[in-house]
């Protein structure tokens, strides 16, 4: 009987996982489509598209052109397109964790955009306003990460307290959240002269927290000159400790029920109201922690007129948690796999003359493709259950004739 | 003979995965007959009629129809060859009246526009014909359930079906109301319709049918004439063995007071008054109590206030001498109280949880299934297997069987296990065997007897009237939020505890206070 069981289990991982990557497929095979329609609209030669599909496939481990061989486009391992695809996947690992541990309370966390806005004020405030010459470095580092989290996390509360004593959808209060975010952000850094960057004269622009010598360690990890850090590995732990915490401990076990059935939850005594606030805090504070990993690796600027725009990394968390069937670990790959798409659109428009737009393009139909992931598993089922009627998977099926009778 | 069929199933085999639903079933209805099809939670029955309806296809056996050989796809074509269902939650828009529900879907047009005149000369005449008491008029959320019933059979009257299928009828029904509705039943096939009537309740088979099929875990066992057979006959074809109907108990002897309920008033969610009102009453050690009355007048609310799952706005609730009127769900659990819930899917189970899950869903914080906060699989396991052994929960997969996969009875068998083994001075138990099998409900009551008989207090809320009627030490009757009579099981009748239930009789409350 334990075997039947893993096996049961087992299938279903490899169901989501093979689903997921059908979303992958069938995104990239569109984007190519794209690619060979925009250059026929275009009457641009076929085999420029044909090129941009490789740049596409080929992401990180596109190693340019060899200008001696008649421009063919190289590959091979680019260890500095790597290393940048470690450093974009990290804030991208955290917010798809916020919205994924949200998610499994039952709450959709589309406010992950404004924790994030707000994880990135008080990162940098805090990295640039201590005096590293008082304070060592790698403490102001710390305290700059964790009022990260205690401000993403108080933004992450408002919509969970609004959801559980007022019965108010998170999603609407999350939305005015982002919008209050931005334009906050805006005022304070507007408001505040000495973190502004006015070299050459520039507006809008913080100055790098490494200008205080505040910057992630590097631990070996910015081979070939990229830009990953420690932040890539803190962002592992924190999806591990998140796979611990919902899976094997009281708490995520509440929190699992309360989104499972919030009903049954509050029957047995649990705190739901309780859980809402705290999963919706705990999902902001880790958006939050995203943006202080990117920002505080300390040569990236923030462009602060954030009042007209949202930080695209704060809704990419949505796709990263959805494609990883918001699963903690499932997080780390396809945050890994988003950033990777995001390098093959800058080495699209580097190398050829369409644009980096067609990147996203595909990432939105795989995003798009990804909420169809239950559908993608039934169709397996429903196909396995024609060609054997014992088939493991239709015992769903058949469990829930049973509880109809 | 065999022209004589109206319906034929022959043969039906219908497999999932791992358990064979239907295997080699015939069932055969003959032109006028009401025909009832027996069996336990999980036996088949409602397999062999999603056949019939065409939400399944067999893997084999035929399905003929008037003699003629059918292929029956979906529903729609269920529909065109006049099968009609009145399914056990009405299918019914609520904000409607009754004859646009009667119409619906079949609406009489002309270039789109309703023609409603033909459409009500039809129903009141079919509701003539049948004795169908129905106001067309009336919104179906203002009309009783035996109404609302009345309206789904006109629904398939309407649509001129000529096989009727009724799905446990009569769970939602008064005495009366039943009666009325065997008597319809009986009009029906006199005027040549053939009615499939699916119930567990042996004693309606025994009044109206003329026939009986009886399946029994995916098996045909037989046909019966009910002139030629009795109800233990019946019940020992459907269980496989001998079943005990009469509830084998001890007379009570209750001690001292668990629970004590002064004054509680609740205020209704839906309209203005008060769901419950005043209700002051005691259960003490070692006595079952029963709160007996129609669904909808204020049981639910009730135990809500009781449970903690809602607030009361006036009055006090004692268990074991403790106040807990304040108290939280979890601080009144910690008091001694346990609660099977009435709806065991939104209440009493997260459906997408493994079986040992849902076992310690109040204990999964005890010092025996966690440390430090995380959750020991272990010992959880441990206690799974014992509660599926002492219980005998049957699952596909054991403690990990994901919930939702599990029939209706053992998922009911799992909250029980849990509810008793918490061991509480005070077992409330809300409708513990809605939807189940005589099996199945004669394990329940033995449970539930064997906790009085450990000298704890149980507070029974049913509509069930043989439940009330045989499990019971006390009842109390409410209607309309109140307690309007308490009635000794052993000197009254099932008659006039539907009188009480009615509304007709009271010997209690203001009525009777002030008389």
């Amino acid at each position: 009987m334990k075997k039947d069981t893993a096996r049961t289990l087992w299938n279903d991982g490899t169901k989501t996982v093979v689903a997921s990557l059908l979303s992958i497929l069938m995104g990239v095979i569109f984007g190519g489509v794209l690619l060979f329609v925009v250059a026929l609209c275009l009457k641009m030669p076929l085999s420029s598209a044909w090129e941009g599909f490789r740049i596409v496939l080929g992401g990180v481990f596109n190693t340019g052109r060899n200008y001696d061989a008649g421009s063919a486009l190289t590959f091979g391992i680019n260890a500095r397109l790597i290393g940048d695809m470690l450093f974009r996947a990290t804030p991208l690992i955290m917010t798809g964790l916020s919205v994924a541990l949200a998610y499994k309370t039952g709450l959709f966390n589309i406010g992950a955009p404004g924790q994030y806005l707000m994880g990135t004020a008080m990162s940098i405030i805090v990295a640039l306003a201590i005096d590293t010459s008082v304070v060592p470095a790698f403490l102001v580092w710390i305290l700059a990460f964790l009022a990260a989290i205690a401000a993403g996390a108080l933004w992450g509360c408002i919509p969970g307290l609004f959801k559980a004593y007022l019965n108010v959808n998170e999603v609407i209060t999350s939305i005015m959240t982002n919008w209050i975010a931005a334009n906050l952000v805006t005022l304070l850094f507007d408001g505040s002269r000495f973190i502004n960057n006015v070299d050459f004269g520039k507006t809008g622009y913080t100055l790098k927290t490494a200008t205080n010598g505040v910057a992630t360690a590097k631990l070996g990890l910015d081979f070939g000159g990229g830009n990953a850090n420690a932040g890539f590995l803190i962002a592992i732990v924190f999806a591990a400790a998140a796979y611990i915490v919902i899976n094997k401990t009281t708490f995520g076990y509440e929190l699992r029920a309360c989104g499972s059935n919030k009903n049954a939850a509050r029957y047995a005594g649990m705190n739901e109201k309780r859980n809402i606030v705290l999963s919706m805090a705990i999902a902001g504070g880790l958006s939050a922690a995203g943006a202080a990993l990117y920002f505080l690796q300390g040569d990236v600027e923030f462009y602060w007129h954030t009042s007209m725009a949202l930080p695209a990394t704060g809704f990419n968390g949505i796709p990263v948690a959805l494609l990883a069937s918001c699963s903690p670990i499932g997080c780390i790959f396809s945050g890994m796999f988003m950033a990777y798409l995001t390098i093959s659109g800058s080495q699209l428009s580097t190398f050829t003359a369409y644009n980096e737009y067609i990147a996203n393009i595909i990432i939105a139909v795989i995003v798009y493709l990804s909420a169809f992931t239950l559908f993608f598993k039934g169709l397996m089922s429903a196909k396995k259950k024609t060609i054997t009627v014992k088939s493991e998977d239709a015992k769903s099926k058949a469990g829930e004739e049973m509880k109809r009778k | 003979m065999a022209d004589n069929y109206v319906v034929e199933m022959l043969n039906i085999t219908k497999v999932f995965p791992g358990i064979v639903a239907n295997d080699n079933i015939t069932l055969q209805l003959k032109r006028g007959e009401i025909h009832a099809l027996l069996g336990e939670n999980g036996a088949g029955k409602s397999t062999l009629m999603s056949v019939l309806f065409g939400l399944y296809q067999p893997e084999q056996g035929e399905i003929r129809i008037d003699g003629k050989r059918v292929e029956i796809r979906d529903p729609n074509d269920a529909n065109t060859l006049h099968i009609g269902m009145v399914h056990q939650h009405f299918k019914l828009v609520e904000c409607f009246t009754v004859l646009d529900n009667i119409i619906l879907g079949v609406e009489p047009n002309k270039l789109g526009f309703l023609q409603k005149k033909e459409a009500r000369k039809k129903v009141v005449a079919l509701s003539e014909k049948y004795g169908l008491l129905v106001d067309p008029d009336a919104l179906v959320e203002d009309i009783t359930v035996g109404m609302q019933q009345r309206t789904e059979i006109l629904k398939m009257l309407y649509r001129d079906n000529e096989i009727l299928i009724f799905d446990e009828p009569t769970a939602v029904l008064t005495p009366q109301e039943i009666h009325e509705l065997m008597q319809i039943m009986k009009s029906l096939a006199a005027e040549g319709k053939s009615i499939l009537f699916i119930t567990h309740k042996l004693n309606e088979i025994m009044e109206v049918c003329d026939r009986c099929s009886v399946l029994r875990k995916g098996k045909y066992i037989g046909t019966v004439d009910i002139a030629g057979t009795s109800k233990e006959e019946l019940s020992r074809m459907m269980v496989g063995r001998d079943v005990k109907f009469a509830v084998d108990k001890a007379p009570a002897q209750p001690k001292e007071t668990v629970l004590k309920v002064s004054g509680l008033t609740v205020p209704s969610k839906l309209h203005h008054n008060n769901a419950v009102k005043d209700v002051s009453f005691e259960v003490r050690r070692g006595e079952i109590v029963c709160i007996a009355g129609i669904d909808g007048n204020g049981q639910t609310e009730f135990v809500y206030a009781l449970s903690g799952l809602e607030k009361a706005s006036a009055g006090k609730i004692e268990l074991c001498g403790r106040d807990i009127s304040r108290s939280t769900i979890r601080q009144r659990a910690e008091a001694g109280m346990s609660h099977i819930p009435e709806d065991r899917h939104k209440h009493g189970l997260v459906l997408d949880f493994p079986l040992e899950d849902n076992l310690v869903l109040q204990r999964y914080m005890d010092p025996r299934f966690q440390k430090g906060g995380f959750i020991q699989r272990e010992p959880i396991r441990a206690y799974a297997e014992d509660l599926i052994g002492r219980f005998d929960i049957r699952s596909g997969q054991g403690p990990v069987t994901p919930v939702r996969s599990m029939s209706g009875g053992n998922q009911q068998k799992a909250i029980i296990a849990r509810e008793i083994d918490l061991n509480a001075d005070l077992l409330i138990a809300v409708q513990p065997t809605r939807g189940l099998d005589v099996g199945a409900i004669e394990y329940i009551h033995s449970q539930i007897v064997g906790q009085r008989d450990l000298g704890k207090a149980v507070l029974l809320v049913s509509l069930e009237l043989d439940e009330v009627m045989n499990l019971s030490d006390r009842i109390l009757v409410m209607y309309e939020g109140e307690i309007v009579g308490e009635l000794d099981p052993k000197t009254t009748t099932v008659e006039e505890l539907g009188l009480y239930m009615a509304g007709a009789k009271r010997n209690k409350g203001k009525e009777a206070s002030a008389s």
